[in-house]
């Protein structure tokens, strides 16, 4: 898959760039072209419309911040672009982005009995991740410290440092994370920006639905309120 | 290839250590295995007649046993949707993890199968034929147990929808298992048969149930 990525370069904090990680696939693709693209979405949920006509797109290095009240439909957005859920109607292209694909849900997808270094060590294995990178994410989010430590013993804000140290190690080029920033406290949320803006000057795209305000520069807000307003 | 043998080593590692390895299905075999003699009698001839069936069938409970668990603690903590955008896809992911799950839940049941026949009654040779033929039976019965688990992963009451499910689908591997040990028994030279039967019919389960998961937590996802 990632094949030239074992000399991976380190940037001036000793973090893999990652630009090695995403070069294969902007390279394929023309820098204008969008990694993810949707377009005339209507979305629904146990059967009730939640928004229609929702178009957008993001390219390298881009950043989508979905906003809305609690129902408005932002998880459900994010869980069709990821492709674990069916649009009522519109198109998510490219068909293929599965493979190019890094989801945080509600669910940090931790097994309580797993410590947190056997847990990032298999998804760095499944992901084919460059040596170096399950330590490189460990520091990313601070967590070095609770590698022996068992899922299960975790507070919830370690929980979703975790979790988003297995997004960041996966090298995939769209990260889809639904309320990142919920459970984090003041230095989380910083680690977490950085986080971001590596991956998004590597040529990644995140795409984070959220109640707070992130502070992630120039990153494109969609409300989804005024979606749900206007397929009322 | 190396995604699979590192999602195959986890699974094993987790149905091990967390969801407690082959203790319970053990336990639950060797509690059947005890009991039914209890309730069959004590005629020595009817135990050992008895026997490939009993144990054969003390097996596939002990397979349904821990059918509940296997994707429904998946579902509910994400990890399901992860592996659905893990690579390999979701059958393929299923497959794995249902195989780490019969390893590590199920290896001890073909040697408690050889024993059992010894002391119901039976000689050496048919105890071997009904342990070679519950060898080959675990997997698939695993298998179906583990469809039938993923058509109610998070469902109130799956233990009941998956006896439901699962049970006439166990019927083939139950009769050629069984066949196989009373086949040596009885001396009728039928015994290798039975057992390429009990293959086949796993193989069967191992090529649909897979599939037959993905699709039904695909639906769940949905």
């Amino acid at each position: 898959m990632r094949g030239g990525d074992t000399g991976c370069a380190h940037d001036a904090f000793g973090y893999p760039t990652l630009v090695g990680y995403v070069r294969p696939m902007t390279a394929a693709a023309p820098v204008s072209q969008p990694l993810i693209k949707a377009s005339g979405l209507a979305l629904s949920r146990g059967g009730r419309t939640l928004a229609r006509g929702l178009s957008l797109a993001a390219g390298p290095g881009g950043a989508l911040v979905l906003t809305g009240p609690n129902g408005s439909g932002k998880t459900t957005l994010l869980r069709a672009l990821a492709g674990l859920a069916r649009p009522e109607a519109g198109q998510i292209t490219p068909d293929d982005r599965g493979e190019a694909i890094a989801f945080l849900g509600h669910a940090e997808g931790l097994k309580p009995s797993e410590t947190v270094i056997a847990t990032l060590q298999f998804w760095a294995k499944l992901h084919r991740a460059a040596p170096g990178s399950v330590e490189a994410a460990l520091r990313a989010f601070a967590i070095a410290h609770l590698t022996e430590r068992s899922c299960g013993h975790l507070s919830a804000g370690q929980r979703r440092r975790v979790a988003l140290a297995r997004v960041a190690l996966s090298g995939r080029a769209v990260w889809l994370l639904d309320e990142p920033a919920a459970p984090l406290d003041s230095r989380g949320r910083a680690l977490l920006a950085a986080a971001v803006a590596r991956h998004r000057a590597g040529g990644g795209v995140v795409i984070a639905a959220t109640h707070e305000a992130l502070d992630w520069p120039d990153a494109e807000v969609i409300s989804l309120a005024s979606a749900l307003e206007s397929a009322a | 290839m190396s995604a699979l043998a590192a999602l195959f080593a986890r699974e094993l590692r987790l149905s091990w250590a967390g969801g407690g390895g082959a203790a319970g299905p053990a336990a639950f075999n060797l509690a059947a295995l005890t009991l039914a003699p209890l309730a069959i009698g004590p005629s020595a001839e009817t135990l050992a007649a008895a026997a490939p069936g009993v144990i054969a069938f003390a097996l596939l409970l002990s397979a349904l046993q821990s059918a509940e668990r296997m994707f429904g603690e998946d579902t509910a903590d994400g990890t399901l949707e992860l592996y659905a955008l893990a690579g390999p896809g979701l059958a393929l992911a299923a497959l794995v993890k249902m195989a780490a799950f019969a390893l590590a839940s199920l290896w001890p049941a073909p040697l408690i199968a050889f024993f059992a026949g010894l002391a119901y009654g039976l000689s050496a040779e048919a105890s071997f034929a009904l342990a070679a033929g519950l060898a080959l039976a675990a997997p698939g019965l695993v298998m179906i147990a583990g469809f039938a688990g993923a058509l109610s992963a998070g469902l109130k009451r799956a233990g009941l929808l998956i006896a439901l499910i699962a049970a006439p689908l166990q019927v083939p591997i139950l009769i050629f298992a069984s066949g196989a040990g009373r086949a040596a028994a009885e001396g009728t030279g039928l015994a290798g048969a039975n057992l390429m039967m009990t293959a086949a019919a796993s193989l069967l389960a191992l090529v649909l149930a897979p599939m037959g998961a993905a699709a039904a937590l695909k639906g769940r996802l949905e």
